[in-house]
């Protein structure tokens, strides 16, 4: 399917589901509670067959305070790329895993909940995965110090 | 020994013990050592590339300046390139490397991480600003990354550095680190025939040369050891 054409099926599968604009590849952003029903429908129906997850990160907006969520699909079936993205508040960040359709968020989520601190609902083994277990603080959030860091000098 | 010690009196040194040591020892270890650098195969990031571009490509082989036997393990290693940034949790392994190397280990710092931290050094959570915050370095070579011909003018300040320095006397007696930075408006022809230079100087011994100056010194009664403290004629 191209770009338009996913996009139209996505809308039509999740009404809540809102094309962004300004991306390279079709990308939709989707509330946060929406999110589950949605990865189900890309992993499982077979219009879709949204069988890899690329990669899954976050963005802090501090200034508007929130955490974008950000999931690269690929399916291998039909060759077409999709980008999902969500937005949680920095204060709560809480969102349902999506380990249960694709294993190697497992890992990824891992990675971002040990650089931002999301909290993934319902993950099995929600470690750090990079860093020290003994570690204060998630380094990639813009309001992180520590007293290893080096302030740069105005 | 009487007749050799007679005609060689500035090479004769005492050690404790009572036994005697010729001490152009000295320059026949620090040559032999100074010529057979073999590096630790360790790498953390982009430098890693240019150091395999240093002793693994054939444009510029190590191998001539006997350097080329990139070894795994750290027990068969005299040569710690330190090639990229060190991060907090490196750091204690960079660490136990060092220190499973033998002595005499020398560590070289090559590019801006291994030195300063580079552009890694403010606002960052990890990198460890300069490996000689966990092992002391011996040479340090400024670049991101150093090319290849950087890597090797290190290299090579380094050999003249063993080849000056280190004596079996006083052993484990370490020298102040070195800044390998290429001198401003140096060119590649330049570091290339100094390399020449160096391949042949070490290549060819002038025997009469040698028995000359040998000669010259018992008459003087001088050796040229800057110290001093070789001539036992006590």
């Amino acid at each position: 399917m191209d770009s338009a054409n996913l996009l139209t099926a996505v809308a039509a599968a999740e009404p809540n589901a809102k094309p962004r604009e300004k991306a390279d590849r079709a990308a939709v952003q989707v509330p946060v509670g929406n999110l589950s029903a949605l990865m189900k429908r890309l992993r499982n129906d077979s219009t879709f067959a949204f069988d890899m997850l690329c990669d899954h990160t976050a963005v802090d907006w501090s200034e508007q305070g929130t955490f974008e969520l950000v999931y690269q699909l690929y399916s291998t079936v039909h060759g077409h790329y999709l980008m999902v993205t969500t937005s949680v508040p920095r204060v709560s960040p809480i969102v349902p895993t999506v380990r249960e359709f694709w294993r190697i968020a497992e890992f990824q989520e891992r990675e971002v909940y040990d650089m931002f601190g999301v909290l993934y609902d319902g993950h099995p083994d929600l470690r750090r995965l990079f860093l020290e277990d003994d570690w204060k603080g998630f380094p990639l959030r813009k309001d992180y110090t520590d007293d290893f860091m080096l302030e740069r000098p105005e | 020994m009487g007749i050799i010690t007679e005609k060689l009196p500035c090479y004769i040194e005492p050690i404790p013990g009572g036994s005697l040591l010729l001490t152009s020892m000295d320059a026949v270890i620090n040559w032999s050592r100074a010529n057979s650098l073999w590096p630790l195969t360790f790498g953390t990031s982009c430098c890693a590339i240019e150091m395999m571009m240093a002793t693994g490509a054939p444009r510029h082989d190590t191998s001539r300046f006997g350097a080329e036997v990139a070894r795994p393990s750290p027990r068969q290693a005299d040569l710690l390139v330190i090639a990229g940034t060190i991060v907090r949790r490196m750091a204690p392994r960079l660490k136990t490397l060092y220190e499973q190397m033998g002595e005499p280990r020398y560590v070289m710092a090559t590019g801006s991480c291994a030195i300063s931290g580079g552009p890694f050094m403010y606002n960052s959570y990890s990198t460890i600003r300069g490996a000689d915050e966990i092992i002391p370095v011996d040479v340090y070579v400024p670049g991101c990354p150093p090319r290849a011909e950087a890597f090797f003018y290190g290299l090579l300040t380094l050999q003249k550095l063993i080849k000056e320095g280190e004596s079996v006397r006083r052993p484990g007696e370490r020298r102040k680190p070195v800044l390998s930075a290429l001198p401003p408006g140096i060119t590649l022809d330049q570091i290339r025939a100094e390399m020449a230079a160096v391949l042949k100087s070490d290549a060819t011994v002038n025997v009469e040369q040698a028995a000359k100056k040998l000669e010259k010194e018992s008459q003087d009664g001088q050796c040229e050891s800057a110290d001093g403290c070789c001539c036992s004629r006590t």
